[in-house]
């Protein structure tokens, strides 16, 4: 199905200028981003970082602007774009079961009157193998380690078989281990073609762990490669005097 | 006696009015406990109390315009249909409020379903000579008196109710489990939002007249709270919450026939009673699970103070006493513990003592690490040497890694504790291929020059080279290299910090 969409961008943004109330969350951000790239979202808290996921998602009106996934607009393009929450958004004490969760990303393709189908079985299968959670099928998503549940919205991501996949700082509370294991799981969707825009606080893994940077602060205020965007100089604009935390970014422990 | 006993089950049932009662109170329970569990999974409990007030309004309504224009009393299908007329409008106006003002749902909800309740209440005090309806009768219900009429309501809203649930299973779960998501698939959440709460009303006022508007939210979330304890699926929550439902009706009637008390009131008090022991006894989500779960848990200090112990032995068995005589406070239930570790792999019991696998060695490193560095920092701060290590000892529970981390960093990263003994090093955060500065590595470790700032390429190493971590000179000021060909190089801080390394195992290990 990307085929026919080749030539368009994964995510084409323009002019994108959203505000609540009378506080501008977005001001004219235009970015466009490749098929095929893991993208790290990056500023400070209350940057909007966000509200640039939920407006590729379709979910919030843009006061003036665009945003288009794989040339169709955003309101249009459902089940083109799949979302990971953040842990805090979800209701872990809900009657659910790991594979439920994952039947989820299917239930866009769906139509109402009709069961989920082999397909659909198969398909919620293959992506909770892929995320390492298929021991775990049964059981209730509350009873499961942060990472393991971070690992299970994955696979419903992935079971949605979208082409663009938009998380929600995903390594916010997880251990090493775990972060590796979702840092693995998001290399081999990138490898199957997906596309990732991955909203990330941490400076000092976000050059190892994606492509291309977008550093946001109601404004953009950088897009590109890692080590253009972790510009000390560009960093203390944007973070303004939380400057210790670049000090360890270029490796100055030197001055000890 | 016998006798006696099947009398008391047999005899209400050849009752007509029972009969009533049982299959009414059955439907309404049914559809009350499948909607219900949407609701108290929505936290929509407080909206289904207001709704079941509401409707006191649309009843007086429907009785008036009857009375008044056809001249009918007690036109019940009209009654209905005006109190679901008045719930439907009594939702759509908290929608309104807490959509356009900063009002949060809740208080949306107080205010208008009072508002209604309080226009039906003047309604009926002003129309008091021509409405000839017993408030009484719907505040507290009346399952014994169930009509014909009730009945049929009650089946025909429990049909639609529950075709539709069934056949939206997936819109309802979805949309009450990640909105965001559903929104995200297409899913039209605000017309779903609608069709629940119409299915919320639809329920409250066919249960009414059976059980009451005070009783009525009772059957509408108890029995789906009941089934929420027991429960890990939202299909099968459903499933047990009208099982729920339909034993409360059947304990409760026939606790109101033998009691000869009000219906809808044993009913509840069944319902009740049914929730009570299930949240005590409930397999997982209950009260007795809980408390078994808690005397089960092993408490983690207590493991760590059995690891130091034992790791301070250096490899020889450790008897039980010795260790019961290291731990801090009490060491009751010590033998409970040392199964549990056992059992979690820490460590081996054999009758001479005990010892530690590689896995408990690996621990037991990382709390001595914490001790080690605690013990430094207090000397460090100026603490007397005989008060370290008691202080110390309480202070190495505390060794997530970023504490200890910031310690050993603070503190320039000693090797050597007050006492001359080597600091473990961080073994759990040090995993193979992660890249660091030389200066974060201790004596031993072998790593692969991954990259360096321009400061360090006067040393003379190379990327790619790889490296063993020797001896820090004697005067700790700078670090002792030597590369896999032999060669050494001394480091100073600087340098040390500027080459990073990838890490890949201790020499021991290897």
């Amino acid at each position: 199905m990307a085929a026919e969409r080749v030539n368009h961008p994964a995510i084409d943004v323009e002019n994108l200028t959203v505000s609540f109330g009378s506080k501008p969350a977005l001001l004219d951000v235009s970015i466009t981003i490749e098929a095929g790239l893991a993208v790290g979202v990056i500023g400070p808290n209350g940057a909007g970082k966000s509200t640039l996921i939920k407006a590729i998602l379709g979910f919030v009106k843009p006061d003036f602007g665009k945003v288009r996934i794989l040339g169709i607009p955003a309101d249009q393009a459902r089940g083109l774009v799949a979302y990971v929450p953040q842990r805090g958004a979800v209701d872990w004490d809900y009657p659910i079961t790991v594979e439920e969760v994952a039947m989820m990303g299917r239930y866009g393709h769906i139509p109402w009157w009709k069961d989920p189908g082999l397909e659909d079985k198969e398909q919620v299968q293959n992506a909770l193998k892929m995320v390492r959670m298929s021991e775990f099928r049964h059981r209730q998503i509350g009873r499961l380690s942060g990472g393991q549940q971070q690992r299970v919205f994955m696979a419903r991501a992935l079971a949605q078989g979208a082409d663009v996949l938009l998380l929600d700082e995903p390594f916010a509370g997880v251990d090493a281990a775990t972060e590796r294991a979702i840092l693995d799981v998001l290399d081999r969707a990138k490898r199957a073609g997906r596309t990732l825009v991955v909203v990330h606080h941490d400076l000092a893994t976000a050059a190892e762990y994606f492509d291309f940077l977008i550093l946001i602060k109601q404004r953009l205020f950088a897009y590109g490669r890692p080590e253009l965007v972790l510009n000390p100089e560009l960093l203390s604009e944007v973070y303004e005097g939380r400057l210790r935390v670049f000090a360890d970014l270029s490796g100055a422990r030197a001055s000890r | 006696m016998i006798e006696l006993v099947a009398n008391a089950f047999i005899e209400p049932l050849r009752q007509t009015f029972f009969q009533k009662a049982l299959i009414g109170g059955s439907i309404a329970a049914v559809v009350c406990s499948v909607v219900g569990c949407l609701v108290i999974l929505r936290r929509m409990a407080f909206l289904g109390d207001a709704l079941s007030h509401a409707m006191i309004a649309g009843v007086a309504g429907g009785y008036l315009f009857m009375k008044v224009l056809f001249d009918i009393e007690a036109h019940a299908p009209a009654m209905l249909v005006g109190s679901l007329i008045a719930t439907v409008i009594t939702v759509t106006s908290i929608g309104f409020v807490s959509r356009v003002s900063r009002l949060k749902d809740d208080t949306a909800i107080g205010i208008m379903y009072t508002g209604v309740f309080a226009a039906g209440v003047v309604l009926v005090s002003i129309f008091r000579n021509y409405i000839h309806i017993d408030l009484m009768h719907f505040i507290m219900g009346d399952v014994l008196g169930v009509a014909d009429h009730d009945l049929w309501a009650a089946g025909l809203a429990a049909s639609v109710v529950l075709s539709t649930i069934i056949l939206f299973f997936r819109q309802f779960q979805l949309t009450s489990f990640d909105p965001v998501m559903a929104a995200a698939i297409g899913m039209p959440v605000v017309a779903i939002e609608y069709a629940l709460t119409t299915c919320v009303s639809l329920v409250v006022v066919s249960a009414v007249s059976m059980v009451g508007v005070i009783l009525v939210v009772g059957l509408l979330i108890t029995p789906a709270a009941t089934a929420y304890l027991l429960s890990d699926r939202l299909d099968r929550m459903m499933a047990l919450s009208a099982v729920f439902g339909v034993s409360s009706v059947v304990g409760g009637l026939y606790l109101c026939m033998w009691l000869d008390s009000s219906g809808g009131g044993a009913i509840m008090l069944f319902c009740t009673f049914q929730f009570l022991v299930v949240l005590v006894i409930a397999p997982r989500y209950g009260l007795l699970a809980r408390w078994l779960r808690l005397r089960r848990m092993v408490p983690q200090q207590l493991i760590e103070d059995i690891l130091g112990a034992v790791v301070r032995g250096e490899g020889a068995p450790l008897p039980l006493d010795k260790v019961a005589a290291f731990v801090q406070g009490e060491a009751r239930g010590l033998g409970r513990v040392v199964g549990a570790m056992e059992r979690d792999g820490l460590l081996h019991s054999t009758p001479e003592g005990l010892t530690l696998t590689p896995a408990g060695v690996r621990e037991a490193g990382r709390v001595l690490r914490a001790h080690r560095l605690w013990e430094t920092y207090l000397q460090h701060v100026g603490m007397p040497p005989n008060e370290l290590h008691k202080k110390a000892h309480a202070l190495e529970h505390v060794h997530d890694e970023e504490s200890v981390e910031y310690l050993d960093d603070l503190l320039g990263r000693p090797r050597l504790d007050p006492h001359d003994a080597l600091i473990p090093d961080d073994y759990a955060a040090f995993a193979p291929d992660s890249v660091r500065s030389i200066s974060m590595l201790r004596k031993g470790a072998r790593a692969v020059i991954e990259s360096m700032d321009p400061q360090a390429t006067s040393v003379g190493l190379a990327v790619g080279d790889e490296i063993t971590i020797g001896p820090a000179s004697d005067d700790d000021t700078g670090w002792n290299v030597t590369r896999s060909d032999g060669a050494e190089f001394s480091l100073d801080h600087r340098a040390a910090d500027a080459i990073r390394v990838r890490f890949k195992s201790y020499k021991d290990d290897a």
